[in-house]
Parts: structure tokens; C-alpha cells; sequence
């Protein structure tokens, strides 16, 4: 493991550490009350798995038109972390939502579109797991579906009537609830960071294993 | 290798001790809960912060919950992962060794 990797852990311990320390001391949002600060945490979750399907996608092009092993790995992690922050997401938002709409769950644009591009990379990572021989390829094309998805997600709460808040509410956030977001939204990126060559990390040793293995009945064949 | 692996344990404990310490001050929003404001009923809307007690849906837990299920499941990827990388890394070794014997 490399001593920058070590590094760039630390540091995201470090800010997972500050982060509820600067959450807690936000000021209170007025009609939401407590409930509110769910938020910092949630909103960084889904810009970290739009972010993290982009990666995903775009590394899968990259595998489609140029077949670079290398690439497909990347998409692979991502897709896998898309799942994980997705999942995140759709659990941490009903919470939010039964206290301030008084539901779980609103079937709108917002929420479905989010569920569906969930539904993607977990059908990436099915096709992967048990598609056998070329799922790489047509997992990729199912990883730039994904990608293409996103931007639909991040309108929707613009161009439909929807419970969820819209877009604006990032760029018009108090002083005070304006820094403790965008730190929040630094630890969910370094997290990412890490997370994501961690699990590029594990699918190049994979790919070794493999490696060794054909190696190996090579030489079987030969003696 | 080994020292890799030493390398990737004390990362690993330096993570989960930095998102476990990270629980303790959001005891604290539990204790931060304003108050219930008992304001009488108006006709027709009545804001959710002006119901009864009885009637408030108490948000301290739905927000302890969020972060909780936010570490938890951070926690339980990084451990997947570390789990899975050190199997890997015994097969390697494994696996270089029967190739170099071969050779």
C-alpha cells in the first residue's frame, strides 16, 4: 500500500472526525428543525454517486472503445461504490423525508429516478457477477446507461412538480450552513477517493490472480 | 509483504477509529432537540412544529439513525474490502511461488 494512500486515509478520518463536530454547531433550519441536518450527510452521499456513476460510466467508454483492461477495473470500483452510496441515499432520505413530509416513501420524479439509476448499477454488478464470459463489455454499456441517467436525476426536481427540494437549495444555503455543507461534501470526496483506489487496488490483484493462474496451466501444458 | 499488510492494518484501524470517535459528538444532536412548541391549533394548516408533543414524530432518531446507518455501512465496505484484498494478496503470494518453483 502505497504511503500517499495511508495519507489521503488519514486525512478522511480526520474530517469524519470534524464533520458531526461542525454539524452539530449548524444552525438550526427553521421550519425542518433537527430533522435538517440529515442533509449533511445526505446530499454529499448523492453528489458522490452522481460523481461516482460519471466515473463509472466515462471509464467505461474508455474500456469500450479502447479496451483497456485498466479502464474496465475503474468502471467495476465505481459501479460498485455507486451501489454503496446509492443505497446510502435511499435509506438516509426516507428517514429524512417521514419527518418532514410525514411519508417514507413519494413515488416522484425525484426519488424514482434515483431508485432506477440505483437499479442500474446493481444490474451492472449482477451482469458482472453472473453474465460469465463478456459480461465486461456488456456491463459496460449498461455502466454508460447509468452515466447517461444522471443528469435526468439531477433536473428532475426542476422540470417536475416533486416533495423533494430542488437544486437551488445548495447555491442559497445560510452562512453558517453554507461551510459546514461544502466540508461535509470535501470528506464524502476524499472518502471517495480512497474507497474507490482501495477497490481499483483489489480488482489489479484480481486480474494478477488470473494472470498467474492462465501462467500456470501454460506451464502445465508445456511440461 | 508483510509490511504492506501491517501497513493496510494500521490504515484500516486509523479509519475505523476516526468514523467511530465521529459517533460521540452526534450524541450531542440528540440533546440539541428544541424544544416542543405547544401553540394552539389554527384553522385549516398547522405547522408540524406547532402539533402536541403526543402528535410530533420525535426527529433525534431518525437522525442518530441516518449518520449510524451512514458509518455502518462505510465501515462494513472498508472491512469487505480489506477482507477481500488480504485473500487476494495470500493467493498471490501463493501463486508466484508455484510459478517461480516451475520455472
Amino acid at each position: 500500500m502505497r504511503k500517499s494512500f495511508v495519507v489521503w486515509l488519514g486525512v478522511a478520518a480526520v474530517m469524519f472526525v470534524v464533520a458531526p463536530i461542525l454539524v452539530v454547531r449548524a444552525p438550526y433550519e427553521s421550519t425542518m428543525g433537527l430533522v435538517q441536518k440529515i442533509f449533511y450527510y445526505h446530499a454529499p452521499l448523492g453528489m458522490m454517486m452522481f460523481r461516482s456513476a460519471f466515473v463509472s460510466g466515462i471509464a467505461a467508454g474508455i474500456f469500450i472503445f479502447n479496451r483497456r483492461a485498466a479502464a474496465d477495473r475503474v468502471s467495476l470500483a465505481a459501479a460498485e461504490i455507486t451501489v454503496l452510496f446509492g443505497s446510502l441515499v435511499l435509506i438516509t432520505g426516507p428517514m429524512w423525508a417521514r419527518k418532514a413530509w410525514g411519508v417514507w416513501w413519494q413515488w416522484d420524479a425525484r426519488l424514482t429516478s434515483s431508485l432506477l439509476l440505483w437499479m442500474i448499477f446493481v444490474a451492472y454488478l449482477l451482469v458482472r457477477r453472473y453474465g460469465g464470459p463478456g459480461s465486461d463489455k456488456l456491463s459496460a454499456a449498461v455502466a454508460l446507461f447509468g452515466m447517461a441517467n444522471v443528469p435526468f436525476v439531477y433536473v428532475s426536481v426542476n422540470v417536475w412538480r416533486t416533495l423533494h427540494p430542488k437544486t437551488s437549495v445548495v447555491p442559497t444555503l445560510q452562512p453558517g450552513m453554507r461551510e459546514v455543507f461544502w466540508f461535509c461534501v470535501a470528506a464524502f470526496a476524499v472518502l471517495y477517493g480512497v474507497l474507490l483506489a482501495l477497490r481499483v487496488r483489489l480488482a489489479t490483484q484480481q486480474a494478477e490472480v488470473e494472470r498467474l493462474y492462465l501462467e500456470l496451466d501454460d506451464q502445465s501444458e508445456l511440461s | 509483504m508483510k509490511t504492506r499488510n501491517g501497513v493496510r492494518r494500521c490504515a484500516m484501524s486509523l479509519l475505523l477509529v476516526g468514523l467511530l470517535a465521529s459517533a460521540a459528538p452526534a450524541l450531542a444532536l440528540s440533546a440539541q432537540q428544541p424544544g416542543s412548541q405547544t401553540e394552539a391549533a389554527r384553522e385549516g394548516y398547522v405547522p408540524v412544529k406547532d402539533l402536541p408533543p403526543a402528535e410530533q414524530l420525535p426527529a433525534a432518531p431518525l437522525v442518530l439513525g441516518a449518520y449510524a446507518l451512514i458509518w455502518v455501512g462505510v465501515l462494513v465496505y472498508v472491512w469487505s474490502i480489506s477482507r477481500r484484498l488480504a485473500s487476494v494478496d495470500r493467493e498471490l503470494v501463493a501463486l508466484r511461488r508455484m510459478v517461480d518453483t516451475r520455472r
